[in-house]
């Protein structure tokens, strides 16, 4: 039974329209719903109160719900703005953070994993999902063996590769490894190609399109939520990559937010820690990714529809 | 990818009886080759290569600095008898347990509390928002929030007259904290990719059940779990083989701390390589980690049946 | 399926033989006279200075340029170990006394006696012993010292005032193992708990305490006890190792160690100290400031760290007088080493020469952080540091009386560490006797004797 539904129909019942509207059961569901967001978001209000907070009288109010002894301080230290003296007055550290250096790197090196991983990814996907060709499964499981791979066994090699190579400190360093191939993407991709009706392919190929063109017109634009939502998440993933970045890149011009992050942990041994400088760094380096959330969030979301599917 | 495929002309329909002419089967693995050709890459020289250097590197007494020679098994041996290793696989054990029981099951209830009570993209997207941070990052904020004499979570906690409890400082905690720890980071995103497969299952299937009189819980049972296995099946197999690979929570926190309670199997194999840098026997654990998670994997795969999809 | 496995294992078999490990390149560096050095240091509070430094030495050398690096002391080893396995180390870096004998065993770290003989500097300008520390066990010097430090009590005025104890009482407490002497009362005296009964009154709850009398830091001391209980063994007359430096036998066996422990962990018990899975997270500044521990020993190196805490009074005050009479306290040198494999170990060597000379030393002692080792500039420092309002004299009155000794280098430092903080933790924990050190103190010997 096919149905080629092509209309673009909410994917999801709307609330309100069920029968009973308010049931005890509805109650409980977004209490539960409540919950989970208050815990999820609460931590960041405790990020932010941080982060406006004063570092040397912070630990005087530890649990106090305002910030202490307001100021933009930590910020003005994260972006570079605030004087030596500033910064150590508030219980900063002497050390200089290049904010939009790191931030131009991580935005490189994201951007680059992420494109390659998701481009050679489908093309994989595809070929593993819906062409037949002989060994295929036999060579779908052996790349999925990379997934079992723990990363730290394969960091050392892949560093000693790069030394060798001479590419330690370079961007080709930080994005090599993951630029080829994810198991992750190939998997995921593989499991939504899986998903889509025989029928339409088998259209376009009466049409005479062949692979390439299939996949190119038809596979990618159909889709296109499955493929945005792997981007996304690679993306994150790739821009809060720590370990890694932290072995072959961490010279300043090739350093990323998350290693910069680093930068804030303890200077002394036995000594303190700049909370509102960490916290504030860590915002300002979130926001990057979320306002890449907010952009393409709802196409994320309203576009995982399948149309075609039985 | 420059190809343009002439079309070839009555190629057989994938799924159909193969009545294949060959030249259109040759056609088909040739562009196949082609659309795999970049990951194979990817996988031979930064997984498959790696790995085998790092096995190759498991038979010596590698140790950056000082002459290597050949040591065949010993280091397998040796690991054997080591306590601290046995100790780290129990700790990950219980840690995967803790972490993966507590994530399936939230994710599955928040994915489906999404899908049925609100299409509210904010909402979707505050519950992402933890994912947007780095995982050390959080670990560290966690890391301050549950502190056992001046964290605000012990203070909300004492005006229920509990605690104060030391979270990370405890043995007994230890690994049951950083297991919500990185719950609380990663439950947005696999909520998300439930929720990716969840909106596939058509809303036929529901607007049926519905006329057919079932209760929301039953339609839980009946349709979405059974439609769900391909996607659940994918989730399960990463975030088992991820939550094996705990890492930077512990480096962070603990590190590896109280008395071993919570040096993992990752943080073991790192502190041998990088601070100890005793790398032969580090590999010689990673190569026993790797066979461990290829067969759980394996086994979940075969479990789930995650190949099939009842959709198509 | 089976086919390809047979395949891979094959395939396997076949590359063992290409995957023998190649050693990095033995390098030898090259002596030149210009170019770029990189300097890492792990102490952000000491960058400014140093940092001015080194644009006064670029000032007369003008064909070398000064890169520095700071490092947060949590990665510096793990990365300088990996920036030497990736051939990018730094040319000169900071190095620790438990550091340097992992660099001198593989030959990473240039000896520096020939330069000293050709060009200087003359090593009776140092404070007595900091010298000697960086003469590894091979007999030859890996680097110059530029600052000293010492242990000592910082304490929280205002509750000291409260409970009635002088500054007077602070600056001569006394200790023995078996009453814990005045510091131990001081300490009960110090403790409070929630309904403000203090530690030595009757009907203090040692379950549930607001404020206690001493901090304790997690890991809580491994084999150096460094700030936790050095300062207390020592004037038992007892020693971690057979020498004071490079020795190959420990005495975590000795009883005087083990009923300093023993009396350290007592004061849990007492309530007097937080248990210790407590303080696994937080840092000793931040709980003086909340008001959770009134009194911490910690390294001077911290000063102005403490010098800085908004909304609270401290003072300083010295480790407690033993029962044989006389105080003592752990002192630790930095210095700076140069990379084996830098190539231009020329002006790296003068860059390291003027950063342990007196004109880059007094820079660094007007910048208030920590005491120099170039004898002639001490008192400088001491003043700006007392000028931040806390007294640093209760620390380097040490090397003036002869009460220091040094930090125990030895090698195997990372693993008589991990031993002794492992079996530190069980004792203090509760979850094992103090005899079971014993045991660990066979172990840490083992490493020597097994080569």
């Amino acid at each position: 039974m096919v149905t080629v539904d092509t209309a673009v129909a909410p994917t999801s019942s709307t609330p309100g329209q069920e029968a009973g509207g308010l049931t005890p059961g509805r109650v409980l569901a977004w209490a539960c719903l409540i919950a989970i967001i208050a815990i999820t978001l609460f931590p960041f209000y405790w990020m932010l109160r941080t982060a406006l907070s004063n570092g040397t009288t912070l630990a005087t109010a530890g649990t106090s719900w305002l910030p202490v002894d307001f100021t933009w301080g930590a910020f003005r230290r994260v972006l570079g703005l605030a004087t030596l003296e500033e910064a150590q007055a508030e219980g900063g550290t002497g050390s200089a953070v290049d904010f939009w250096v790191y931030l131009r790197n991580s935005v490189l090196v994201a951007s680059l994993i992420t494109a390659g991983q998701v481009f050679f990814g489908a093309l994989a996907a595809y070929a593993f999902a819906r062409m037949r060709w002989p060994g295929r499964d036999a060579v779908f499981f052996v790349l999925l063996t990379a997934l079992m791979v723990p990363p730290i066994f394969t960091q050392l090699p892949n560093f000693l590769l790069m030394r060798d190579l001479g590419l330690i400190n370079t961007y080709a360093a930080l994005v090599l490894p993951f630029f080829f191939m994810t198991p992750f993407a190939v998997f995921f991709l593989r499991q939504f190609f899986l998903g889509i009706s025989r029928e339409i392919e088998e259209a376009a190929r009466l049409d005479g399109a062949g692979h390439v063109r299939t996949f190119f017109q038809l596979i990618v634009p159909m889709s296109w939520g499955p493929i945005t939502t792997l981007a996304l998440l690679q993306y994150v993933q790739a821009w809060n990559e720590y370990f890694w970045p932290l072995l072959v890149g961490s010279e300043r011009s090739v350093r990323t937010l998350t290693v910069a992050l680093g930068v804030f942990r303890s200077q002394t041994p036995q000594g303190s820690l700049d909370w509102p400088g960490l916290m504030a760094a860590t915002l300002i380096a979130a926001l990057p990714v979320l306002l890449l959330f907010i952009a393409f969030g709802r196409k994320i979301v309203d576009s995982i529809g399948f149309s075609g599917i039985k | 990818m420059t190809t343009t495929a002439v079309p070839a002309a009555g190629a057989p329909a994938s799924g159909a009886p193969a009545v294949a002419r060959p030249v259109g089967r040759n056609r088909e693995t040739w562009v196949a080759l082609g659309f795999i050709l970049p990951s194979v890459f990817g996988f031979v020289v930064f997984y498959l290569w790696p790995s085998v250097r790092g096995f190759g590197l498991s038979l010596t007494d590698y140790q950056f600095f000082s002459d290597t020679s050949f040591v065949g098994l010993a280091n397998y041996q040796r690991l054997l008898g080591d306590e601290t290793f046995w100790n780290a696989m129990l700790v990950t054990v219980w840690y995967v347990v803790l972490n993966i029981g507590f994530q399936t099951v939230l994710a599955i209830l928040l994915a489906v509390l999404l899908h049925r009570l609100t299409r509210s993209v904010v909402i979707r997207g505050l519950v992402l928002a933890p994912y947007l941070v780095a995982n050390v990052v959080v670990a560290l904020l966690w890391f301050w929030m549950l502190d056992a004499q001046i964290g605000i979570v012990n203070q909300i906690l004492s005006w229920f007259g509990i605690g104060p409890i030391s979270f990370f400082g405890s043995e007994s905690w230890a690994i049951p904290t950083i297991a919500f720890v990185n719950t609380w980071r990663h439950l947005g995103y696999t909520a998300l990719l439930i929720f990716a497969g969840l909106v596939m299952i058509p809303r036929t299937l529901y607007e049926a059940g519905r006329v057919d009189g079932a209760s929301e819980w039953q339609m839980f049972w009946r349709i979405t779990m059974p439609l769900l296995r391909p996607v659940l099946a994918l989730v399960l197999v990463i975030t088992v083989v991820g939550s094996f690979q705990v890492f930077d929570t512990v480096a962070v926190t603990t590190m590896g701390g109280p008395a071993d309670a919570s040096r993992v199997i990752q943080y073991y194999i790192f502190d041998l390589a990088f601070e100890r840098l005793d790398y032969g026997y580090a590999s010689a654990v990673s190569v026993v980690l790797l066979v461990i998670l290829s067969v759980i994997a394996f086994v979940q795969l075969r479990l789930m049946r995650a190949n099939e999809s009842d959709l198509a | 399926m089976r086919r390809l496995t047979v395949i891979a294992t094959a395939v396997l078999v076949a590359l063992l033989p290409a995957c023998t490990v190649e050693r990095p390149p033995a390098e030898s560096g090259g002596w030149d006279d210009t170019g770029e050095v990189t300097y890492w240091m792990w102490d952000a509070n000491q960058l400014p200075a140093y940092q001015q430094c080194a644009t006064d030495f670029e000032a007369s050398n003008p064909d070398i340029d000064i890169a520095i690096e700071q490092v947060g002391w949590d990665y510096y080893w793990g990365r300088m170990l990996t920036s030497f396995v990736a051939n990018s180390a730094p040319d000169v870096f900071v190095n620790h006394t438990s550091k340097y004998g992992d660099y001198t065993s593989r030959g990473l770290i240039e000896p520096l006696d020939e330069l000293i003989a050709r060009d200087g500097p003359d090593l009776s300008q140092f404070v007595e012993g900091t010298g000697d520390l960086w003469v590894g066990d091979d007999g030859k010097r890996y680097g110059l010292p530029k600052d000293f430090d010492a242990v000592g009590l910082f304490y929280n005025a205002t509750m000291a005032q409260d409970a009635g104890i002088t500054p007077e009482q602070m600056q001569n407490l006394t200790w023995n193992p078996q009453d814990g002497g005045t510091y131990e009362d001081v300490l009960a005296r110090l403790s409070v708990d929630v309904n403000g009964v203090r530690g030595d009154e009757p009907g203090f709850d040692p379950r549930n305490v607001a404020t206690y009398g001493l901090g304790i830091t997690y890991p809580p001391g491994g084999g150096s006890g460094q700030t936790q209980w050095s300062f207390l063994t020592a004037t038992l007359g007892w020693s971690h190792t057979e020498k004071p430096l490079w020795g190959t036998r420990f005495n975590y066996d000795d009883p005087r160690f083990q009923d300093t422990i023993a009396w350290w962990r007592s004061l849990i018990d007492k309530g007097y100290m937080p248990p210790v899975e407590q303080a696994v997270g937080n840092e000793p500044s931040q709980l003086m400031q909340a008001g959770r521990v009134a009194l911490v020993t910690e390294g001077s190196w911290n000063i102005s760290t403490f010098a800085k805490l908004g909304g609270i009074e401290l003072a300083t005050a010295p480790t407690p007088i033993g029962p044989r009479g006389f105080r003592a306290a752990m002192t630790n040198s930095l210095a700076d080493s140069i990379a084996a494999g830098s190539p231009n170990k020329g002006a790296a060597w003068k860059w390291v020469r003027y950063l342990a000379s007196p004109e880059c030393q007094s820079v660094v002692a007007q910048g208030g952080v920590v005491v120099p080792a170039v004898a002639s500039v001490v008192p400088v420092a001491e003043a700006a540091i007392g000028a931040q309002g806390l007294d640093i004299t209760p620390f380097t009155r040490h090397l003036r009386e002869g009460t220091a000794f040094p930090f125990p280098a030895a090698h195997h430092a990372a693993d008589v560490d991990s031993i002794m903080e492992a079996a530190t933790e069980r004792v203090m924990g509760g979850s094992a006797d103090v005899s079971s050190l014993t045991a660990a103190n066979e172990e840490v010997n083992a490493l020597f004797t097994q080569g």
